[in-house]
């Protein structure tokens, strides 16, 4: 009884890690540019391709270089995905044009991996070695993610408040038109928004590879899950997914151990349900005043 | 310095601004007024980048500046202080006055003197360096704003209605402040309502009316000048 | 008084007879694509081909569904990217209770319906408290869900192995070889292009449109937009459920993986490719992005979620408008002209209103009092202790420097904003909680500093949607009014009217609401000199012929001087003084207003 305790929150706050960082990716970009990036999913689960193909069964420096090469391919090609996103939003009419070529770029990418790849699961061996919580073997990833999450956190908190560059892409996400007054390049500064968010979920893919689906049509539920986090710590508030990553995970693997691993994803949209409609602003999200 | 040819502007394919004109030397104070929806503030904006002008041309310098980006115009020395005396609310004080100087890179020394110079003038901004710039009053924000300007040391200056929100009385220090910033040889723009508080720190004035220049005149003639308009539009 | 007088010249309204090109394609486009359903639901059958049949019988299908999409994406703001779980539903369960529980299709297919029903409701739950990305996410959700629903209760859905069923007596023929289900599925689709294009010219669709592009306006019209989102997603989700009753006989096969994301994605895509909001677009964006890579490139199949991805985001970046609506963009630009300073006037209208009553303002009773009003956004205090009485059938003016508080005063007595302390009290009742729409309902109408003028209507539907908004039934006068309107600018893009001409068809669209008190939220300005004078007379015929009360905030003093009863003035948030426009100017505290304040 316990030890199931035990498992339910040790994995469910390490599967809730991966959803924080998602968040947390999510938050970043949408600060700066008012988007939420559908593709991040995609994003993530290609950082677990990367560790299947560039570091699978390799000694733990390849592994570490490996991993920031993973990173930074991902933060390329978000920074290209996010290029193309901003285009249209060029002219003031398509403010919301990003829903849909956001969620296109997902549908491009779980496509293109699915054709390359099959509809199959991929595993990942871990580098990092299991180990004993409360007398319950736990994957070594599990403890990666708990530490990325945390890392990320105190990164970013650190970035955005201390650098001038990230002082500068909060600036944007606070008033767009006084940073361009102000001269800040507003373009140029968004994108590097989303090449951070690149950065973020693809280390965090190939670091948790070894326990996640590395599959084609994993995105999604990522997405989700990781929209989910945002949505119960506040939209923007980076503080809040360290709490509503690890709430998701739990309530997803109780779940699991409760009711069956396929009713995840229901539980998830019940969360989110639930929250969107007793307090849609989040735990930790301010709510702004009207301008009419 | 500032050059103003003809200018069009407005929003959609709505037209606003027709046919407006203005110049503006080193040291100059020019101060521009109107009714609400008479295009001051497209004027400024339009001038800045933020709408772009249909025909028309603005030079800085001679080198024109229309069709640019607003932060490409901020960044080749010609500076907007938006209407409502918007700052970074999350950000404190200081790091407010870094994002000032950020369009221009390099020199420390002549950020940090910048900053003392600003410091000096309104000494509540050093009182208050680590707060949040939300956590000041209206009148301090306004001050944070022009700050936040002076740092980058544009050559041109517009100032959208820097009374907007605020009491009366706060409005001198702020005046005098743009003086002497102009006496240090930038050209100023000021789009204000209270033209009898403003014009005694003013050169040049100019009226606009429903998107056209109506007049142009010395500052110290304004009322004259108004008081003649408002006769002529009686009859 | 003598504003009849004036009001009589220059009455006449000249009702222009040429043929003008019509704003939008609406119609036409209706019969187009009733046609091309035809064509293409009909002639396969026709000529005996079997393989076309079968394609278009599912074609059909999903235009009707992407159909639906595109009401509820444009007409209702609504994106939705979870509709192939509302199809799924609909074919699902009424596959449950006629192919594994012996039930009558018919009854089945009732079950199926009110499946889809709860579905939409499920949709339209949160729709009520969110919008924007968080429904994005909340149907994506679902989309991803629900195919792991129908595999994980296998015991009632038959998990994997789906369900097979057979309808025999829906293939046979009927007349000319068409078939039962050849007929339904053609004339389905037919009747929701019909569908959506008689809610949109209707006064729900009129509402749903103005609360999807502007809530606060649609409130202040007492609309309550949470409702219209979720009326929207009703209508919705019953439509895309007669698509999955549909579906089951023409694909004769259940199974979960028919109903992935995939589906959704189709109808979304769609809708996108096709033009989003035009009528004809759901026709031809499914020719597009499913009979291009299912038929035409089908040995391509596999590549199909590419096809579609790709497509969709050529369409955002290259032709936001999508094809038809780029055609449609090229045509209006083309056809629907301005009429410059002409475009708009109010005053050759007002004839219709004239009546011989002539009201005085009230000495007893006020229409309009704040107590001790406090309104903050964080540490800005934007209205900061106001105390104001509005004796009914007044002109009221409000004058202040920019920032003094004025339009926050105007947000929350129109209930745009709530007061954090004092109150206010609307015809002698507390309204302080009042949410908006039902301040507008009791009778208030008001204008925004910025007029809100929807371009995707025509100019007439501009104003109609205060004729909307009444609660009484039109007066005869009104009524007459409005048929002038229509005859007038029915075919007139408001796009291309100028600021101050903005602002008198705002000003118009609360004439024909019928408001009894009408805030004005700095309508002079961008009025020429003349305008302003037509203007002045407008205010002063509605309040002494027709005893309406008026709040004016405006910066043209000597128009307020000119015109008001009664002038309250604010500085920093707070009212300062008020009174009469004679006494006041006498007033310390005002006459800086005037020597060096905001005349110019």
């Amino acid at each position: 009884m316990l030890s199931e305790i035990a498992i339910i929150v040790v994995r469910g706050v390490a599967i809730g890690s991966i959803f924080a960082l998602i968040a947390m990716s999510f938050n970043i970009v949408h600060g700066a540019t008012g988007i939420l990036n559908f593709a991040q999913g995609n994003m993530f689960v290609l950082g677990g391709f990367a560790a299947f193909f560039l570091a699978n069964q390799v000694d733990v420096s390849w592994w570490l270089l490996m991993m920031v090469v993973s990173g930074l391919l991902v933060a390329a090609l978000v920074t290209f995905q996010g290029w193309i996103t901003l285009l249209p939003l060029r002219s003031a009419v398509e403010q919301d044009s990003w829903i849909i070529s956001t969620m296109a770029a997902s549908i491009i990418l779980g496509a293109i991996l699915m054709i390359t790849q099959g509809p199959f699961a991929y595993t990942v061996q871990s580098v990092v070695p299991s180990f004993r919580v409360f007398g319950v073997r736990t994957p070594g990833a599990y403890a990666l993610a708990i530490g990325a999450m945390v890392f990320w956190y105190f990164a970013l908190r650190f970035f955005l408040r201390k650098t001038l560059l990230g002082l500068a892409i909060s600036a944007i996400s606070q008033d767009l038109d006084a940073a361009r007054a102000a001269g800040l390049p507003v373009r140029r500064l968004q994108l590097i928004a989303f090449a951070i968010s690149g950065l973020i979920v693809g280390t965090a893919g190939f670091l948790v590879a070894p326990v996640i689906s590395v599959s084609p049509d994993a995105g999604m539920r990522y997405v989700l899950n990781g929209f989910v986090a945002t949505v119960v710590g506040g939209v923007g508030s980076n503080l809040g997914t360290l709490i509503g990553g690890p709430l998701v995970g739990v309530v997803a693997m109780l779940t699991a151990y409760k009711i069956g691993g396929s009713y995840q994803d229901l539980a998830s949209l019940l969360v989110l349900v639930l929250i969107l409609m007793v307090r849609p602003q989040g735990l930790f999200g301010r709510t702004t005043a009207r301008r009419v | 310095m500032l050059k103003v040819n003809n200018l069009y502007a407005g929003y959609g394919i709505v037209p606003v601004l027709e046919d407006v004109s203005l110049s503006v030397s080193a040291g100059e104070i020019l101060l521009i007024g109107g009714e609400n929806g008479a295009g001051k503030s497209t004027l400024m904006r339009a001038i800045a980048g933020f709408n772009k002008p249909t025909k028309g041309e603005v030079l800085l310098d001679g080198k024109p500046l229309q069709g640019m980006a607003p932060e490409a115009i901020a960044q080749s020395g010609l500076r907007l202080v938006l209407d409502g005396h918007r700052v970074f609310p999350e950000l404190s004080v200081y790091d407010n006055l870094r994002m000032g100087a950020a369009a221009r890179r390099g020199d420390k020394a002549a950020f940090s003197k910048a900053v003392d110079q600003i410091y000096d003038v309104f000494p509540i901004l050093k009182e208050k360096h680590k707060a949040y710039a939300r956590d000041l009053s209206g009148g301090q924000q306004q001050m944070l704003a022009l700050g936040q300007a002076f740092v980058a040391q544009p050559k041109v200056l517009l100032c959208d209605e820097p009374s907007m929100g605020l009491a009366q009385a706060l409005l001198p220090p702020i005046l005098s402040f743009l003086r002497n910033w102009a006496e240090s040889g930038t050209a100023v723009v000021i789009v204000e309502q209270h033209l009898k508080v403003t014009a005694p720190y003013a050169d040049r004035a100019m009226i606009i009316e429903r998107g056209k220049v109506k007049f142009t005149c010395k500052a110290s003639e304004l009322d004259e000048k108004l008081g003649l308009a408002e006769t002529a539009a009686a009859h | 008084m003598t504003v009849s007088k004036t009001m009589d010249s220059g009455a006449q309204v000249s009702v222009s007879t040429t043929s003008r090109a019509r704003f939008n394609s609406d119609l036409p486009q209706v019969w187009i694509g009733i046609a091309l359903i035809a064509v293409t639901g009909f002639l396969p059958s026709l000529l005996g081909n079997s393989y076309w049949v079968h394609t278009f019988h599912l074609v059909n299908i999903y235009i009707a569904a992407a159909i639906f999409q595109n009401f509820l994406f444009i007409d209702a703001g609504q994106k939705s990217f979870g509709q192939g779980v509302l199809l799924g539903l609909g074919a699902y369960v009424t596959a449950i209770f006629f192919g594994m529980h012996g039930y009558s299709f018919a009854a089945a297919s009732l079950i199926g319906l009110f499946a889809a029903f709860l579905g939409g409701l499920l949709f339209a739950l949160p729709a009520l408290r969110v919008q924007y990305f968080h429904l994005g996410f909340v149907t994506l959700s679902a989309a991803i869900v629900f195919p792991q629903l129908l595999m994980s209760l296998d015991k009632w859905t038959n998990g994997i192995n789906g369900i097979s069923v057979a309808v025999p007596w829906i293939h046979h023929e009927v007349i000319f070889g068409l078939s039962w289900l050849t007929i339904m599925v053609a004339v389905y689709p037919m009747l929701a292009l019909v569908v959506h294009y008689a809610i949109r010219n209707s006064r729900l669709g009129r509402q749903m449109r103005v609360a999807a592009l502007s809530p606060e306006a649609a409130r202040t019209l007492g609309v309550k937009p949470g409702v219209m989102r979720f009326l929207a997603f009703i209508i919705a989700s019953i439509g895309t459920g007669i698509c999955g009753i549909l579906y089951l006989p023409a694909v004769s096969f259940v199974s979960p993986q028919g109903f992935n994301m995939e589906m959704s994605f189709l109808f979304f895509m769609a809708v996108v490719v096709g033009g989003r909001g035009q009528l004809l677009g759901p026709i031809i964006g499914m020719w597009i992005v499913f009979i291009l890579p299912n038929v035409a490139l089908v040995e391509y199949v596999d590549y199909r979620l590419l096809i579609y991805g790709t497509l969709t985001l050529l369409t955002v970046v290259l032709f936001p408008d999508g094809i038809v609506g780029s055609v449609e963009r090229w045509r209006k630009a083309r056809s629907v002209l301005g009429r410059g300073e002409k475009a708009f006037r109010i005053d050759p209208f007002l004839e219709r209103l004239k009546n011989n009553t002539q009201f005085t303002p009230s000495d007893t009773e006020y229409a309009v009092e704040v107590r001790n009003g406090v309104k903050r956004f964080g540490a800005v205090v934007a209205v900061g202790g106001v105390n104001m009485k509005v004796r009914k059938g007044e002109i009221h003016g409000l004058i202040g420097a920019n920032g003094s508080g004025k339009t926050s005063l105007l947000n929350v007595l129109s209930g745009l904003s709530r007061l954090d302390e004092g109150s206010f009290l609307i015809n002698g009742h507390d309204a302080t909680r009042m949410a908006a729409d039902r301040i507008a309902n009791t009778g208030l109408g008001r204008t925004f500093q910025t007029p809100r003028i929807f371009t995707q209507l025509s100019l007439w539907e501009n104003l109609r949607i205060g004729l909307d908004a009444s609660t009484t039934s039109p007066s005869e006068g009104i009524r007459q009014l409005a048929a002038q309107l229509e005859a007038e600018f029915g075919q007139d893009n408001a796009e291309l009217l100028s600021h101050g001409q903005r602002r008198l068809v705002e000003v118009m669209r609360v004439v024909l609401k019928e408001a009894d008190i009408i805030l004005f939220d700095e309508p002079a300005a961008g009025l020429s000199q003349s305008e302003r004078a037509d203007f002045a007379k407008l205010v002063r015929f509605l309040s002494r012929n027709l005893g309406k009360s008026v709040i004016l905030v405006e910066h043209d003093l000597d128009l307020v001087w000119g015109i008001a009863d009664t002038i309250t003035v604010l500085e920093q948030g707070k009212s300062v003084a008020s009174g009469a426009p004679e006494a006041l100017a006498r007033d310390p505290a005002v006459q800086h207003m005037f020597v060096g304040g905001a005349r110019a």
